[in-house]
């Protein structure tokens, strides 16, 4: 197997504002072709992080290297990045092709081959025939595609993405989302990438960095964070999730039993963690991994009754709440099933596998 | 009520003082320059102008030190638009209060201020004097370099504000944009900033410019009786001379100027690369 090359790489990087430390401990190593994401709620120091490798800030401490060179102090513009805004930040005195070309010409390029690099990458984004155009004269989606062409036209070592498909509506979206993807697998370019969008990060990344409060809470694969979250923070950030609290009951390998403040007996499969009798839990179970259904289930570990209190119709799913054994439990029910047609205040059973329930020790007493 | 007469009603009052104490006065001024001694219609006043080249070249002065004005009030205070620009909070108020406060003094005070530094015995000369880099004292006053220095300081303050308007609504990410694109900050001010604030550039520079044109006091004050302007001219010859026909002609002839200038200077800029700049 080849060696891996590491493009980018965080060595204890911290940053301050005044008192404040917004990112501290700061460590990864991000490897050529990889695409990265900076996921986590806004101040949690993703945009601040990066805004350290594009170099409009400073660390504090720690050291930043790009392509095994260190970057510390080395202005913005010898760093040899391309970077996509939020706001698309295209010139709006410049043509479309005046634009994309804007670096190039800061690269004293030829005037024939920037023609036909803008003409190139234009195609590249699939909007070729707008090149004369002013900015304003392009839709959101448009721009924000022209601005990733102005972006990679410099063959960038590293593409940094700063919530570029915040600005844009659901459709588009998902559209772009596509398009960046499409784009990442045809040129490869190492990529990070920052959102709070949790889909986004899921759909787009080979890994994800989960920060919050300027700390690093997980680095992994979209799956090992979807199904192995490292604290109850990464879990409840990715995606909705139903929390009981409760104490463990019985401890059998990685087989966990544990009864919550309600009195339910839940029995969760596949731990990795370990647990001792009588320790305070959290017990999560995710909505779309419970079933409903109108008659008891047959021999499962994990089934309640309940009452179906409200339903709200999602299109391709419904969202129900039953209240069921002294909790309150979310259910995303699909379309197919019968279930979605239920009328609310019927009597319910709940059902769930062992295997998608998750314990975590407790980080917060109390309800 | 209709929107259009609320409209009406709203603006009436204003409207009515305009017309009374503006317009109608305009308009008389406008016929009066017309008239000869015999009350009659002559164009006299106009040839006159054209024809004796001591109006043509007082208006010739009255143009020159007007640009002149415009270029230190933009080189001054495009700096200081910047500086505010980036300024947040309470250190943007501070720079605006500032650049207004000298305007809380009357330009009369402000330009007897000037004449005490400016003189042949003000702290200026005595200072070059002094540490010997000048033999004799520099002709800072009652000269165009004079009436410049009075114009600079009483309108830089349109100019800063105007710019500063430009600035702001800038997109800071622009400048970003441009940074990680490979621009140094020269490159990014010449490239981004500079285009972009031309709106302000023009507001400023042409309200500067139309003030100047059209100031008394200062060129009055600072230009003394031999350096004279359009306006100073105009004002002899009505209250002095008693000259009124004369000067109404040569207050019209400089509004036309002023007018006819600021059009050319305007569609000049905008037709041309950075038209779409101007278009939103």
């Amino acid at each position: 197997m080849l060696a891996k090359v590491i493009d980018v790489e965080l060595r204890n990087i911290m940053k301050k504002f005044q008192n404040n430390i917004v990112v501290q401990n700061f460590n990864l190593q991000v490897e050529q072709g990889e695409f990265i994401s900076f996921l986590g709620p806004s101040g949690c120091g993703k945009t601040t992080t990066l805004n350290m490798i594009a170099g409009f800030l400073e660390p504090d401490g720690g050291d930043l290297f790009i392509k095994g060179k260190r970057m510390n102090g080395v202005p913005p513009y010898k760093r040899e990045l391309g970077m996509v805004f939020q706001t698309y930040s295209l010139f709006p005195h410049m043509t479309v092709a005046e634009n994309i070309a804007y670096g190039l010409k800061l690269r004293k390029v030829g005037k024939a081959e920037i023609q036909e690099r803008v003409q190139r990458v234009l195609n590249l984004v699939k909007l070729p025939h707008v090149a004369d155009r002013y900015p304003k004269q392009l839709s959101g989606g448009q721009r924000q595609r022209i601005a990733i062409a102005r972006a990679l036209v410099i063959e960038p070592s590293l593409l940094l993405l700063d919530e570029p498909l915040s600005n844009l509506d659901a459709k588009l979206r998902e559209e772009l989302r596509d398009e960046l993807k499409r784009l990442h697998q045809e040129i490869g370019v190492t990529t990070i990438f920052v959102t709070h969008d949790q889909e986004e990060a899921l759909s787009l990344s080979d890994r994800i960095v989960v920060l919050n409060h300027g700390r690093v809470e997980q680095i992994g694969t979209p799956l090992e964070i979807y199904n192995h979250p490292a604290s109850e923070f990464v879990h409840t950030f990715i995606g909705k999730t139903n929390r009981m609290e409760g104490e463990v009951a019985e401890v059998a390998g990685d087989r966990v039993t544990v009864v919550t403040s309600a009195g339910l007996r839940i029995v969760a499969g596949c731990q990795s963690r370990n647990f001792a009798p009588r320790q305070k839990v959290a017990v999560f179970v995710r909505p779309e991994r419970i079933t409903l259904s109108t008659t008891p289930p047959g021999d499962v570990a994990n089934k309640v009754q309940g009452r179906l209190q409200i339903s709200s119709f999602l299109g391709s799913y419904t969202e129900a709440v039953v209240q069921a054994g002294g909790h309150t439990l979310s259910v995303k029910v699909q379309m197919i099933d019968q279930a979605a047609s239920l009328t609310l205040g019927t009597e319910v059973w709940c059902q769930w596998r062992e295997e998608d329930v998750l314990v975590m020790p407790a980080e917060r007493d109390g309800a | 009520m209709s929107k259009r007469l609320a409209i009406i009603l709203l603006t009436a009052p204003a409207l009515i003082v305009l017309l009374g104490v503006f317009i109608i006065p305009m308009l008389m001024m406008f016929l009066l320059s017309f008239q000869n001694d015999q009350q009659s219609f002559t164009l006299e006043n106009y040839a006159l102008f054209f024809q004796d080249t001591f109006y043509l070249e007082i208006l010739g002065r009255t143009i020159r030190v007007s640009l002149w004005t415009v270029l230190a009030t933009l080189v001054l205070g495009y700096p200081v638009a910047m500086f505010m620009s980036k300024a947040t909070g309470r250190m943007r108020g501070i720079v605006t209060m500032c650049i207004l406060a000298p305007h809380l003094i009357s330009v009369v005070i402000r330009n007897f201020g000037w004449v005490v530094v400016l003189g042949e015995s003000g702290w200026i000369n005595k200072t070059l004097m002094a540490l010997g880099i000048i033999d004799e004292p520099l002709r800072l006053l009652y000269n165009e370099l004079g009436i410049v220095i009075g114009l600079t300081d009483a309108f830089i303050a349109y100019m800063v504000l105007a710019i500063a308007t430009s600035l702001y609504s800038i997109d800071p990410s622009l400048h970003k944009a441009a940074s990680i694109l490979g621009a140094s900050r020269i490159r990014t001010f010449f490239s981004v900033t500079l285009p972009l604030s031309l709106p302000g550039i023009v507001a400023g520079t042409t309200l500067v410019f139309s003030l100047s044109m059209s100031s008394f006091v200062t060129p009055q004050l600072m230009g003394g009786t031999s350096v004279k302007v359009i306006p100073v001219l105009a004002y002899e010859q009505i209250m002095s001379t008693l000259n009124w026909p004369l000067g109404s002609a040569l207050a019209f002839l400089l509004l036309g100027s002023t007018i006819l200038l600021v059009t050319l200077y305007t569609k000049l800029i905008e037709n041309k690369r950075y038209k779409e700049v101007f278009s939103s």
